[in-house]
């Protein structure tokens, strides 16, 4: 190891010795104290999130042991629970190895439910009965966002298509114009969760 | 854990001049609001903020919530930074306030002074595979923990930072400019003679 030579001791240390010495200092300093891998996505993931404002969902409590055992399962379920909402998931492993989500949300209303990484996210509509499907997701750290409702003009011209664009920065804040979607209150967004 | 280890013993100047290089790019964009810039010196910064957070005695839980903290108020003040060199001073400055404000809040844990020493902590069983180089480690957390307070913290930040930000790690550590250098150069050497001299009582 370079680093432990230090044969030429005194006042005179070359800075090359200093550099591999430090490097030796960084070296066991990784090896002693390693910063937590998910450390850097988890803020990712905050930063991402912080323009959302959000009511964060809890994991109800009859889910957590649940969350905790699911192990290597290839389906399991988890229950959400916020203020305005109850949201409930099930994960599938599909053949191909990517996950399947089959959520329910309650009260049933026609939400935009978003999965959301820290690089992409996707959206889908809840239909009438609160049901909603995501068929193929990559696995990985996700969570998830459920954005209020759009509520129809009175023309009726706001489909649930046009409120899966709600852009999630400003889900939440009421918006102008008279064909925006107007809020219906916060989103609702669940811990991190790794599908 | 092994490999990440030779990667950086054999990593030269050069080599932390292009990572300074990489990380004045991507502030530039960061600061035009691309994401994926901001996403990319959350990789390369992280690991320093996380030496810093732990130097300061922080526990790894809380150490996790002040290097997230300092991120998401670095979001806030981008428009504010103007080089680079600033954006690392920082976050390194931000880190360690945050820490040392919640060290002394003593919110979870509050080690008293001579506790801090133990803020290297030793890895578990089967941590490190590679038995010679775990007695290297050993053998340098020992002569570390030797040193005074001040060269720990100096050269546990320094050892994760380009050179050429020294100069921004100095003002976060409340040391003038020109100083940094001298007084790595002493911490180091006493870290050296630390080792030859076998300190840290291990045979």
């Amino acid at each position: 190891m370079i680093a432990m030579g230090g044969q030429h001791g005194g006042a005179g240390e070359s800075d090359a010795s200093d550099v591999s010495l430090l490097a030796f200092v960084r070296e066991t300093f990784e090896a002693a104290d390693p910063m937590p891998e998910d450390l850097p996505e988890r803020i990712r993931f905050a930063i991402a999130l912080r323009e959302l404002e959000a009511e964060v969902a809890r994991v109800a409590p009859d889910s957590e042991s649940e969350l905790a055992t699911r192990g290597d399962r290839e389906s399991w379920t988890v229950t959400f629970d916020s203020e305005s909402l109850t949201i409930m998931i099930r994960v599938d492993e599909n053949p191909d190895g990517t996950a399947r989500v089959d959520g329910w949300i309650a009260p049933p209303r026609a939400h935009p439910v978003e999965i959301r990484r820290s690089d992409n996210s996707m959206t889908v509509t809840a239909d009438k009965l609160g049901r909603f499907v995501f068929g193929s997701v990559p696995r990985g750290m996700a969570r998830l966002v459920v954005h209020p409702p759009a509520v129809a003009s009175a023309d009726g011209g706001h489909d649930a298509s046009a409120a899966g664009e709600v852009a999630g920065g400003t889900a939440g804040r009421v918006a102008g114009g008279k064909d925006a979607p107007l809020a219906g209150g916060k989103a609702v967004i669940t811990p991190t969760l790794t599908l | 854990m092994i490999a990440v280890g030779d990667g950086v013993t054999a990593r030269g100047n050069e080599d932390r001049d292009d990572s300074r290089g990489r990380i004045a790019s991507l502030a530039e964009a960061a600061r035009e609001g691309h994401q994926d810039a901001i996403g990319e010196l959350v990789t390369e910064l992280t690991p320093v903020l996380w030496q810093v957070a732990r130097a300061a005695g922080l526990s790894a839980p809380d150490a996790e919530d002040v290097v997230q903290t300092a991120w998401l108020s670095l979001m806030s003040h981008l428009d504010a930074i103007r080089t680079p060199a600033s954006l690392t001073s920082w976050l390194v400055t931000t880190t360690r306030r945050e820490a040392w404000r919640v060290r002394a809040a003593g919110r979870r844990q509050q080690p008293a002074d001579g506790e801090w020493l133990q803020s290297i902590p030793d890895p578990g069983v089967g941590a490190e595979e590679n038995v010679v180089l775990k007695d290297e480690h050993r053998r340098l957390r020992a002569a570390f923990r030797t040193l005074p307070q001040r060269c720990q913290e100096l050269l546990r930040i320094v050892a994760f930072v380009p050179r050429p930000d020294y100069g921004a790690v100095a003002a976060s550590l409340g040391m003038p400019r020109g100083s940094i250098g001298p007084t790595r150069s002493r911490c180091l050497a006493r870290l050296r003679s630390a080792l030859l001299n076998g300190e840290g009582g291990q045979p």
